[in-house]
């Protein structure tokens, strides 16, 4: 079909058109700053929401210097950490993709000479960094000032800790987009993601330090993608984990984005087959 | 409540008939928004479990790590439950009933000028608007909830007389007219702006999680905001701290544990006040 209205490269074409997809990047980054208001009073909210979170860890931490590894100061910075990661890795949510296919305009999208889920992969990428800057850096800014929240050590911290933050939002976007796929099989897929993204809340420490659930539960989390989309970077971050123990999350949470986004592919191209949409 | 919907003029001389009147068409068009969202099943039922879901996810994190610390500044999990379950219950009744007015909803009707409908129809408008968004999925949050609570009163050994379940009772009727109240303000509020409405999520759903958990794990300054400034303490933390046998904060007499039922719809009937200042604010979008 694509091939038919341009000699350009198919989408299974190995040749990427590195070019094309950073300037989709720098558009879903351009885009996030279109409501600079909206995103005040959503940092506002943030913000408060994290204040309620701070004052039931350090009521949970009492008088004990050091829970599972974690210290109370630890504790806020986990706290400031998920805040500020809420945007950037969608861990509430993201319906975009689904959107276009129950609305049709991922036909208009197939028209155009790229790959699908690169496409989607750039403007995500670009979307969570206009995020990040956005929302992410001045909540870590504000949980620095009042709480002193913490950062990463020395130039291996932060190495290791950007390494397992990309491959978070890669983890994350893949297994977004999974989700998303949904929409070519039922045209229910919003209630089919409330799940997953309720699972995802649990799974990937957003609402509590994985450390601090049941060894029981820890265990069934490990075999699951969830961790590498956040917990494994906060813990990075912390200091929490450190060295080769530091090597080997990010060892995994590359296996699971590979893994992830290969599958992905696979139902996109599956779900793709089965698309009909009509004209109009 | 129906007779307060009462505008026209001819039917002031029954009231008890208008009432009825009034009520039965609240119901129908309740029924009416119930029977089209059962008849996609499959979507309903998925709705349905997922709404109940992110509850179940947030309870369920709080629950799984507490042992760990032993307790929550003092508080037993049961004790917490009780808290929570309270909140969460009128909130999510209060969601069933003021749906309707939710700044997203309302916002929607205002921008598009289908609000206009409201006002053309011959009905009260605020019943037109209490009955225009009924999400029947939320049942499953009042089942969850209502097993919350049913744990927290069981385990926090809380002894419940009928006095105690008549607190308990009047805390939730008070908070749902409370964060009713909210809503209403955030719905009015659109009809002036249709951003920064997010502020009052602060309010609303900030306030649902402020409320779900013992106040005094608060800063002095929060909690005390939210006992003085916004009476949020008064809804639920007071009753539950009256029910527990311990005392209220700040020497406060034990009469603070029972105005819930007052605050509550002091804080409603403000908000309709300001409701009213909104609708006639109010000029279509001249489509």
């Amino acid at each position: 079909m694509r091939a038919a209205l341009k000699p350009t490269p198919r989408p299974s074409s190995p040749r990427l058109n590195a070019p094309l997809y950073a300037s989709v990047a720098r558009l879903g980054f351009r885009r996030q700053f279109a409501y600079p208001q909206a995103a005040l009073w959503g940092l506002i909210t943030n913000l408060f929401f994290g204040v309620l979170r701070i004052s039931v860890l350090v009521a949970l931490f009492g008088s004990k210097p050091q829970v599972a590894g974690y210290t109370v100061q630890d504790a806020i910075t986990y706290t400031g950490l998920t805040q500020a990661f809420i945007m950037a890795l969608s861990l509430f949510g993201w319906t975009d993709f689904m959107r276009t296919v129950h609305r049709g305009e991922v036909a208009s999208d197939l028209l155009r000479p790229h790959n699908l889920l690169a496409f989607w992969a750039a403007q995500d990428a670009g979307r969570a960094v206009g995020q990040f800057v956005l929302r992410g850096l001045p909540m870590l800014a504000l949980f620095a000032l009042i709480w002193g929240a913490t950062f990463p050590a020395g130039f291996t911290g932060w190495l290791l800790t950007t390494l397992s933050l990309l491959l978070a939002w890669a983890c994350g976007f893949a297994f977004r987009f999974l989700v998303n796929c949904a929409a070519f099989w039922s045209p229910d897929a919003v209630g089919f993601g409330r799940f997953a993204w309720a699972v995802l809340g649990l799974g990937s420490g957003f609402l509590m330090p994985l450390a601090f659930f049941p060894q029981w539960f820890q265990g069934v989390l490990a075999f699951t993608p969830f961790p590498s989309m956040m917990n494994t970077t906060v813990e990075i971050w912390l200091g929490v984990t450190t060295g080769p123990e530091a090597w080997a999350g990010l060892a995994v949470q590359f296996g699971w984005a590979l893994l992830l986004s290969g599958v992905a592919a696979f139902v996109l191209s599956r779900g793709l087959r089965r698309l009909e949409v009509a004209g109009g | 409540m129906a007779r307060s919907f009462n505008s026209r003029p001819g039917q002031k001389k029954d009231l008890f008939s208008s009432a009825v009147y009034h009520l039965h068409l609240y119901f129908l068009l309740l029924r009416a928004q119930a029977r089209s969202q059962a008849v996609y099943r499959v979507s309903f039922a998925l709705d349905a479990l997922g709404s109940a879901l992110i509850t179940l996810a947030e309870f369920a994190a709080f629950a799984l790590v507490l042992p760990r610390f032993g307790s929550l500044s003092g508080w037993t999990l049961g004790e917490v439950s009780l808290l929570y379950g309270l909140a969460e219950i009128a909130f999510v009744l209060m969601d069933l009933a003021f749906g309707g007015f939710d700044a997203p909803n309302l916002s929607q009707h205002v921008r598009s000028g289908s609000f206009n409908t409201f006002l053309l129809r011959p009905a009260p408008l605020r019943l037109q608007i209490f009955g225009s968004d009924f999400a029947l999925r939320r049942i499953t949050r009042v089942f969850l909830a209502a097993g919350i609570l049913a744990y927290g009163v069981g385990a926090s050994g809380a002894v419940l007389t009928p006095e105690t379940a008549l607190l308990l009772a009047g805390s939730v009727l008070g908070m749902i007219a409370f964060f009713g109240g909210l809503f209403v303000i955030g719905g009015t509020l659109t009809f002036w702006t249709v951003e920064s409405v997010e502020a009052m999520n602060v309010l609303t759903y900030g306030g649902r999680t402020l409320i779900s958990y013992p106040m005094d794990i608060y800063g002095q300054f929060l909690r005390k905001t939210f006992t003085y400034l916004i009476p949020a303490a008064f809804l639920s933390y007071f009753p539950v701290l009256h029910v527990l046998g311990r005392p209220l904060p700040d020497g406060l007499p034990l009469l603070a544990a029972y105005l819930s039922p007052l605050v509550g719809p002091l804080m409603l009937a403000a908000a309709f006040a300001f409701w009213r200042v909104g609708v006639r604010h109010y000029g279509g979008t001249g489509t």
